[in-house]
Parts: structure tokens; C-alpha cells; sequence
């Protein structure tokens, strides 16, 4: 089979075939015979040719005929690619695993990349960089993949139907558990721009210890669920949870029925009735939210603004989803000190603020004013403080001959530098 | 009275400075605009806040005349007229000659133009008026990088923030530059072991990389040095800043005995960042905007916007930070951004 597209290095001649006769695939240049690639020793026990590959993994995905056609049709092209032509044999796979992925998306049936990049045994960000240039060559857009769509998939994978009660749990009911709290955390800001899987194992095992809320399910950790279900578990699984866990026990605190406070340690039981009257709980707690707002309103009104002098139109901060967020300002007053979350917006913001002005006090960040924001707001990672900038340059300003001196070696250090250098040199080659 | 007989002056001048090409307004919106100020207290108290909020300290040269370029740089003189009676002759005798300023005050006139809709931007808080018509003052500094901006500039105390003609809502929101790319030609080959010798600040390792990376100390910036005589600086937070950089980096090679000259400096790339203050549903953006974006939350956290006028690639985070960059042109990031913003705030009431 003659391959179009390609010409021979030795030659120039563009008479390559695919030479299959060996255990290696090999393409080789009919005119001069030179090879023009091949792939690396076959270690590879399932096949050297990546389109055996890609097939192979079709059929341990279980995809449909049309999603592997697609595959193959991007994989030929990717393929062909000057990019790929002269790759190892492992990062071909990678392409076919990638081609796969991205006909799934397209057909409507997500997989994610970490479930490829285990499949092939491959490093995350090997496959990660190989999809990113697969698409810019193919030139192609997939669709994103929904976390709700993918943890069908998931949970599957999680082997919990075979243990005596206590612990069993089959598929059907698991999938349906854990994909209501990955909704309820999609709403609460946990799950946009993170890594699905975390989340999804997140979801799963606590689904799992809320089906049947005893005290062996109550008590395990994460680490021995992932060893019973047969699942390789994710260390930042571990935070997602705490996450879930804080929005579960705000949506639990307006439980009607209960006494005592919601914590982390006794939420578990209570995710039954929350995910049951979610919608109801979510109204409440915002509106709680909103008037423990006003009720700080009131008492900052003394507070006398002396950077504005009228309220900020830049944001209603009102958010009318149903679901997340929601920082109302202030009851129309417009003497009072607006939400600091405005006042906060408007500081930091302000362009290269001299210090000669009222000192920003860095006003509490607007996520901790808001009932769910996205965890990197509510626990910003420290910076380091700004560098007292250079003020009022027009860049022709005069360059002071001491300051370039400065940055220039006298004799005698240079003559220390060399002698220093020769030294180690020296001494390495010795 | 004092404030119509200012609004007929002014009236008269603008029709001149219509000529170079503001392009925003038209009369009656301006005398319209000018009856609002006139009902409006507010206004006469913006003049003394402006003065408060200037971001950019006063010029070194503060006196009223203004026989240089754009008559923007007189921003300094403005705490100066603060609440005193209107002093017209800020406005240069021939307002035609302000049409294209020369190379040399495009810096100047492009940081007066940036920091006149700094002002606006934070003028736009303070005033009880319908903050939402300061935008066309923004979008005309923005967008011609060489006309004269708006001709109400925030000179005499007198001059309400809120310009003629309502708009959409602007952000108030300024990206702050973080970063500038520059490079420059010495115009002479280099001998990289001896500057990497004689320099305290370099470093030279040709095994690695084939330059010598240099540091100075203020600006805080980079560069790298090519032995044929080429140089990136990176690092500095401001066009004028990165300029002045190279301009230290080139003195130094000249001191060590090498012939350099300063030839074809360019800003290649500008990198801001700003936070809009409110989470941002990044799913929901990449499924109206398909073909503007890329979220790949598996690979990257952020969602990765490539507009395409301006050519500029934002970066989009959950917690409603943006990175802007592949910016020549400080206009072009704010541009960006306000093109971006209504987008992403449409989002937010989703």
C-alpha cells in the first residue's frame, strides 16, 4: 500500500510503503530502500500497527461502529501528519488513544483523558500534550465533557455489588447517588475548571457511605473503599470530599427537623433527605444568607466611606441562578457603606494606587462573603506582596553612570572570577 | 450664568475638536450631557476626588502651559484648577496640530490616554449618575490609540464624569500589567564569555542556552543577551519601564567596550491581569462561544479565550480572574477586556 504524502529522506522519491512483513511496521522507500520509520522493538505484546491498537481499545471501551470508524479516520490523518510520522511506537498509540477521546466527545459519549492515559498505560501529560496537538492538526472542536455524563462510566468501574450487605451496593443505585451530588456540587462551584476524576470518586464514595449510612460504611476511609472497589484512588479526592462535605452540612443546617449542629462528622446520614429537598434547603440557606448580610449592613452603616460617595453601579452581585452564589447589596440606602465585596472590587483594582492615598485595607475577599464560591477564592493561595513599583517613568530618563558601575566587576574580581572558574574546572576534569 | 456661558465656550471648541476625530458624540447629546451636570451636584465634587484618585502621580513639569504634545499630559494640572473657577487655557491654541502626535509622545500619550480612562474608570463609582453612559469616553481612548481622546478630559473640575451618550454598561474594571516582552537591536556582535566575565549580574551557560541572562535591579526585569547583539528584556510592568530596562542593559554593554546602539526597540508582548469579582460558569462560556474557546478542565484549569478583535488570548478562571496577553498595544488589552466583560457577566446571571 502505497502511502501518499510522505517522500523519502535518502531519495527524495515518494514511492513509501508500509512494509508489515516483519513483526516491526516499518515504512519503507521502494527506490532506495532506505526506511523512513519504524517503530520501536516490539515489546508491545498486542501489535506494532496503531490502528490494531486503536481497535483494541474500541472494543475494551465497548464503543459503537461509528465512533470507531471516526477514530480511525482521525487516526489516519493525525497519522499522516509531519508531526507524527517519525514517532516511538508508544506515543502512536497515544495518537490513537487520542482519536479515540476525541470521537467519543464528538459522538456523545465522554470518556476522559485519565481513563486513556490508563488504558495505555501512558503518562497523564504525555497524552495531555499529544490531544492538544492532535486537535490543533486536525483542526477539529470537540464538545466538553459533562462530569454527570462521564460518572456513568465511572462508577462502573467500582466493584461494590459482591460484599455482604453492609458494604454491597450495586451500580444502578450508586451511579444514581453519586450523580446527584456531583450535580449539587456543580451547583455549590466544585467542580468547574478541577480534574473530573477526583470529583467523581469523591461523589462515589460518599454516595456510597450515604446509601446505607452504618458504621462500618461511616468509618472506612477513602483509601480502603478504593481498595475494596478495585480502583486506583486519587489523592485529591481526599480535599474534594471535605468540600462536598462543607456544602453538604450548609445545606443540612436548614433542615428543619434537626437538633443540633451539622458538622463534616455527622452530615453523612443527613444527604438522604438534603439531595431529596434540595431545592427547598438551597432557598432557605441563601435567603438565611442574605439576612445575616443586611443584619452586617446595618451595623457597618456607621462606616464612613471615604473613597466613595455613591453606591457602585459596577455589580448588582446578584446572581439569579437557583442554585450557587449570591451577595445582594445592601437594601437601596445610599448613604451606607456599599458591600464590601464592591468596596473590595473597586480597591483593588484601581490602577497603581500611590501609597500617598488611603491605605487599601485588603478588604475580606468577595467568596467569603458569598454563601458557595469557587474554593480558590474562599482559601486564595498567598501571594507575595506587590513590589513597591516604580512610579512616573517616561523610559528616556537619565541612567546614572554609578548604577551601571555597579553592576560591573572590578579587575581584581574579575581576576578572583577566572582564577575561581579555572580552579573548578581543574578540579572537575581531575 | 457662569456654567452656560462655560457650556457655550466649550460648545465652540468641540466643534473644532470634532475635527480631530473623537467620533463619539454629537452636539445635542453633549448639550444634553451638559444640562444633566448642571442638575447634578456631584459633578462639582468629582473634580476634587479625581484629584485624590490619580493613579499617576503629578508630571515633573506642572505648569498650566502646555506647549507639548497632547494636551492630555495637562492631567497633572487638573488638582490644580480643582474647584476653582474654569480656566480655558489648558486647551492649546491650535487644537488641529493635536491630530497625530509624534512617535516620541505616543508613550506619553498613550499612558495620558490609559490614565484618563483610569480616571473615568474610577469616576464611574462615584458618581450617582447613570454610570452607565462613561463607557464611550473608555471606548474612545481604547480604540484610537492616536486620536485625541475624549475632549472632556477630566481638566477642570467642571467636566461630570458621565459623558453624552448612555452605552452599555462599562466595567470600571483597569487589567493591570504584569509583564512586557520587549526587544532590541545593539546593532554589534557581543562576546558573550566576556561580558558573563566582567558583568556581576549575568549569567552565561552555553551548554544550556546561547545568551547571557542578565538582571538589573530597577526596573526589576531580565534579559537575555545574543551574541549577535540582539536582546529580550522581560519582566518590567509598563512600556516605559521595559524601555528604560534595555536602555540600562545597552549602557552596560556600552561600558564594558562594546559599540552598542539602541536600534528598533519593540514591545512584543504585554501580559495583564484583573479580577472581575464574581465566579464565572466556565462550561456554560465554552458552549456560547464555541469558537472563541477551549476548556479542557483535565489539562487546564482555566478556559482558554482566543479573541479575535483584538488579537488577544485571555486566560478565564472559575474565581472570575483574567489573564490577558499577546497584546503590542496597552489599548489592546483594554480593549479585550472590555469586550470580554459584558460576555462574562452575562454569565453570571445565568
Amino acid at each position: 500500500m502505497f502511502r501518499s504524502g510522505l517522500t523519502c529522506p535518502g531519495c527524495g522519491s515518494s514511492n513509501i510503503v508500509d512494509d508489515d512483513l516483519y513483526s516491526q511496521a516499518q515504512l519503507v522507500c521502494t527506490d532506495c530502500g532506505s526506511v523512513v520509520s519504524e517503530g520501536t522493538l516490539a515489546d508491545d505484546p498486542v501489535g506494532g500497527s496503531g490502528v490494531q491498537r486503536l481497535k483494541a481499545l474500541c472494543q475494551i471501551l465497548r464503543v459503537n461502529a461509528e465512533i470507531e470508524d471516526q477514530s480511525e479516520k482521525y487516526y489516519k490523518e493525525a497519522y499522516q501528519h509531519e508531526s507524527f510520522i517519525n514517532v516511538t511506537l508508544q506515543k502512536k498509540e497515544i495518537l490513537a488513544g487520542c482519536c479515540l477521546l476525541v470521537s467519543c466527545r464528538m459522538r456523545n459519549w465522554p470518556i476522559t483523558m485519565g481513563t486513556i492515559s490508563c488504558l495505555l498505560d501512558a503518562d497523564f501529560n504525555v497524552v495531555g500534550a499529544t490531544y492538544k496537538e492532535m486537535m490543533k492538526i486536525l483542526n477539529i472542536k470537540a464538545p466538553i465533557v459533562n462530569v454527570t455524563d462521564v460518572m456513568e462510566a465511572h462508577s462502573q468501574e467500582y466493584k461494590m455489588s459482591s460484599y455482604p450487605e453492609e458494604l454491597a451496593e450495586n451500580s444502578k443505585d450508586l451511579t444514581r447517588r453519586a450523580v446527584a451530588l456531583v450535580e449539587l456540587a456543580a451547583d455549590s462551584w466544585i467542580v468547574t475548571g478541577r480534574k473530573p476524576i477526583p470529583i467523581m470518586m469523591a461523589a462515589v464514595y460518599l454516595g456510597w457511605q450515604s446509601l446505607k449510612p452504618n458504621q462500618h460504611r461511616l468509618r472506612m476511609s477513602l483509601e480502603k473503599f478504593c481498595q475494596l472497589a478495585q480502583v486506583k484512588k486519587c489523592r485529591a479526592a481526599m480535599t474534594r470530599i471535605a468540600e462536598m462535605k462543607e456544602m453538604l452540612c450548609k445545606l443540612g443546617k436548614e433542615l428543619p427537623w434537626l437538633r443540633g449542629a451539622v458538622t463534616p462528622d455527622n452530615v453523612i446520614p443527613q444527604v438522604d433527605d438534603i439531595l431529596q429537598n434540595r431545592h427547598a434547603l438551597l432557598r432557605r440557606a441563601m435567603r438565611a444568607h442574605e439576612d445575616t448580610l443586611q443584619a452586617e449592613c446595618q451595623t457597618s452603616s456607621a462606616d464612613p466611606p471615604t473613597e466613595q460617595t455613591a453606591p457602585s453601579q459596577i455589580t448588582e452581585h446578584v446572581d439569579q441562578t437557583p442554585s450557587a452564589s449570591s451577595v445582594e447589596q445592601c437594601e437601596p440606602n445610599p448613604e451606607r457603606a456599599e458591600p464590601p465585596a464592591d468596596k473590595e472590587a473597586n480597591l483593588h483594582t484601581a490602577p497603581e494606587q500611590s501609597d500617598a492615598q488611603e491605605s487599601p485595607d485588603p478588604a475580606p475577599n468577595w467568596g467569603k462573603r458569598v454563601l458557595f464560591a469557587p474554593p480558590c477564592v474562599v482559601h486564595p493561595k498567598k501571594r507575595r506582596a506587590a513590589q513597591p513599583e516604580l512610579q512616573d517613568v517616561n523610559g528616556d530618563e537619565e541612567i546614572s553612570d554609578s548604577e551601571i558601575d555597579s553592576y560591573l566587576r572590578t579587575p581584581r574580581e574579575v581576576r578572583d572570577f577566572a582564577l575561581t572558574q579555572k580552579m573548578l574546572s581543574d578540579e572537575g576534569k581531575s | 450664568m457662569q456654567l452656560s456661558s462655560f457650556t457655550w465656550k466649550l460648545l465652540k471648541i468641540l466643534d473644532q475638536v470634532d475635527q480631530v476625530r473623537c467620533g463619539v458624540m454629537d452636539e445635542s447629546a453633549l448639550e444634553r450631557y451638559f444640562d444633566d451636570s448642571i442638575a447634578n451636584d456631584s459633578a462639582f465634587i468629582l473634580g476634587e476626588e479625581l484629584g485624590l484618585q490619580s493613579p499617576a502621580p503629578l508630571l515633573h513639569d506642572s505648569t498650566p502651559s502646555v506647549q507639548n504634545s497632547s494636551f492630555l499630559s495637562t492631567k497633572s494640572e487638573r488638582s490644580s484648577e480643582l474647584g476653582d473657577e474654569l480656566d480655558l487655557s489648558f486647551l492649546p491654541d491650535d487644537l488641529s496640530t493635536q491630530e497625530e502626535p509624534s512617535q516620541d509622545d505616543t508613550a506619553g500619550s498613550q499612558t495620558s490616554v490609559l490614565d484618563m480612562s483610569q480616571d473615568s474608570g474610577i469616576g464611574v463609582n462615584f458618581t450617582s449618575q447613570d454610570s452607565a453612559a462613561a463607557e464611550p469616553r473608555q471606548e474612545a481612548s481604547v480604540s484610537g490609540l492616536r486620536t485625541i481622546v475624549s475632549p472632556f478630559c477630566p481638566m477642570t473640575p467642571m467636566t461630570p464624569m458621565t459623558p453624552m451618550t448612555p452605552v452599555t454598561e462599562r466595567s470600571g474594571i483597569i487589567p493591570q500589567l504584569q509583564n512586557i516582552v520587549s526587544t532590541v537591536n545593539l546593532g554589534c556582535p557581543l562576546d558573550l564569555k566576556f561580558i558573563a566575565l566582567q558583568a556581576r549580574n549575568a549569567e552565561y551557560n552555553p551548554k544550556r542556552f546561547a545568551a547571557v541572562i542578565m538582571r538589573i535591579r530597577e526596573p526589576r526585569t531580565t534579559a537575555l543577551i545574543f551574541s549577535s547583539g540582539k536582546m529580550v528584556c522581560t519582566g518590567a510592568k509598563s512600556e516605559e519601564q521595559s524601555r528604560l530596562a534595555a536602555r540600562k542593559y545597552a549602557r552596560v554593554v556600552q561600558k564594558l567596550g562594546f559599540p552598542a546602539r539602541f536600534l528598533d526597540f519593540k514591545i512584543q508582548n504585554m501580559v495583564a491581569s484583573c479580577d472581575v469579582c464574581f465566579p464565572i460558569r466556565l462550561e456554560g462560556l465554552v458552549l456560547t462561544h464555541q469558537q472563541f474557546s477551549s476548556y479542557e478542565p483535565e489539562l487546564f484549569p482555566g478556559l482558554i479565550y482566543r479573541m479575535v478583535k483584538p488579537r488577544i488570548v485571555l486566560l478565564i478562571f472559575v474565581s472570575g480572574k483574567v489573564v490577558l496577553t499577546g497584546a503590542k498595544e496597552r489599548a489592546e488589552i483594554y480593549e479585550a477586556f472590555e469586550n470580554i466583560y459584558p460576555i462574562l457577566k452575562g454569565f453570571r446571571k445565568q
